[in-house]
């Protein structure tokens, strides 16, 4: 298929489209004239409910609880899909040593980045907790919170080099993270089911309105969460990394491999 | 000008969608691809965050406000704080499938690479002639 | 109030359209960055806090890191294959 005829193709789809997409938008509400009344709903009740001020978290560990099972483990499969791409390819051969970049030089850090990254990183990896721990009192949560711990570990990556990077992160440690807070997310799901209530139901004290320590359950769903996407993030950033080192062997300082 | 401001955000989601879409189908370079999903990705969330918005109301925190205020709708942000953090996941392992492509093939371009059919290489032909000329004339 | 919300869609479908038409994939990771910020102060006018924090942390993490990456790892083969 030529591009010529793809590009038609795609014309031609959009002229068929445009008249059902023009019709859909007119049709619906006006921008910002109302809200669904599911969601009415929810704001109106959840905050007696289940004692808990973010409304989203509520939805997604408590509410729809069910969705978010489905999405971390959509997640925890798309991670395992790419690991097994690329070590299938690379081999399981875990090296004790970092390995170099082929063909380039070593290029040593100036201090300030490395002074900077040694302060901004445990800066972030606790701005990181505090948007984990404050799931459900203010905007926050486990995937926002998860995604910044992961980034944070960058900054590693950025001040101490790849060799130093990779000593820190890799590690058993990193490889149950990823599989345990998904597992920790199902587990709360059967958990209820062994004191006779349903799957996923909040079962534990609810705690008070405004507080640390409000929700219940949706706070271990929460924990559960920003493990696995944590882990998960690092875990891929690792495995990104090590596929560009392609030396076969460690090499000695100095030497450039093609 | 009412009219505008009243279908905006979902002629907006309908443009990205279709400038993704056009991306997609001219694309010469497969990372340049999945940018370009990305832009149909980022349309569906302008679209549901834009269903979800009503004048005049705050985020549904009840932190600073007492409950009962009138919030915007929390379920549409539900749906895209998953879907964004899903997605990157996804948008990883089209990388990954990318790069795998380009090492069996040598070419990272849509064109080159045609469909496998019997008695036909998945364009590996085309790329290891080029490498090993190459090579050839490298060493 | 009523003035910033059209401006911020009409910048978002801008910084979307620019993501397509600059095809070159190195030049391209900035503009998936920039891409992620609008939508980031598009969130935050919407009033989802939320999303904000998420579509920040990715978009401007995680994911230009991502391209940038796969980018090292495709460039990497040209030395021994390039005629």
């Amino acid at each position: 298929m030529t591009p010529r005829i793809r590009v038609a193709l795609l014309a031609l789809a959009g002229v068929v489209l445009l008249p059902g997409a023009a019709a859909v938008i007119t049709g619906l509400p006006p921008f910002g004239a109302t809200i669904a009344q599911y969601g009415e709903r929810i704001n109106a009740i959840t905050p007696e409910a289940r004692h808990v001020a973010n409304m989203v978290s509520a939805i997604n560990f408590d509410l729809r609880g069910l969705d978010t099972l489905g999405e971390e483990f959509m997640l925890l499969a798309a991670i395992t899909g790419t690991v097994v791409l690329l070590r299938g390819r690379r081999g399981e051969g875990n090296t004790e040593r970092a390995l170099r970049r082929p063909g380039r030089a070593v290029i040593p850090r100036s201090e300030a980045v490395v002074l900077v990254c040694r302060i901004a990183g445990p800066l972030t990896a606790l701005f990181g907790l505090y948007v984990v721990v404050h799931a459900t009192v203010t905007p926050g949560g486990g995937f926002q919170g998860g995604v910044i711990l992961a980034s944070g570990t960058l900054l590693i990556y950025l001040g101490e080099g790849y060799a130093g990077w990779r000593d820190a992160v890799r590690s058993h440690w990193l490889d149950g993270m990823e599989g345990g807070g998904a597992l920790l997310f199902a587990l709360c799901g059967l958990a209820p089911m062994l004191t006779g209530a349903a799957f996923m139901q909040n079962v534990l004290p609810l705690g008070t309105f405004r507080d640390l320590m409000s929700g219940g359950l949706m706070l271990v769903e929460n924990l559960g969460v920003a493990l696995a996407v944590a882990g998960g993030f690092t875990q891929l950033f690792l495995e990104f990394m090590e596929e560009t080192r392609a030396a076969d062997e460690p090499d000695e300082p100095g030497e450039e491999s093609a | 000008m009412s009219v505008v401001s009243n279908i905006l955000p979902y002629a907006v989601a309908a443009w990205l969608f279709g400038a993704g879409l056009y991306g997609i189908a001219t694309s010469r370079n497969f990372i340049h691809l999945v940018g370009c999903l990305g832009v149909c990705q980022s349309a569906t969330y302008v679209l549901l965050l834009g269903l979800g918005y009503r004048w005049g109301s705050i985020a549904p925190i009840f932190y600073d406000h007492p409950p009962g205020t009138p919030a915007v709708d929390p379920v549409m942000q539900a749906l895209v704080l998953t879907d964004i953090v899903v997605g990157a996941t996804l948008t990883a392992l089209l990388l990954v499938l990318t790069i795998q492509a380009y090492k069996r093939s040598g070419s990272l371009d849509p064109e080159k690479l045609r469909p496998m059919r019997t008695g036909r290489g998945s364009g590996r032909a085309e790329g290891l002639d080029r490498g090993d000329s190459g090579e050839r004339t490298a060493s | 109030m009523s003035a910033i919300l059209p401006l911020l869609f009409l910048l978002t479908a801008l910084s979307g359209t620019a993501v397509v038409l600059v095809r070159d994939p190195t030049r391209q990771v900035f503009v998936i960055a920039v891409n992620g910020l609008v939508l980031t102060i598009l969130f935050d006018a919407l009033q989802a806090p939320d999303v904000a924090l998420s579509e920040l942390a990715v978009g401007s993490a995680a994911v230009p890191l991502l391209y940038l990456v796969a980018l090292m790892a495709v460039r990497n083969q040209l030395p021994g294959k390039e005629s």
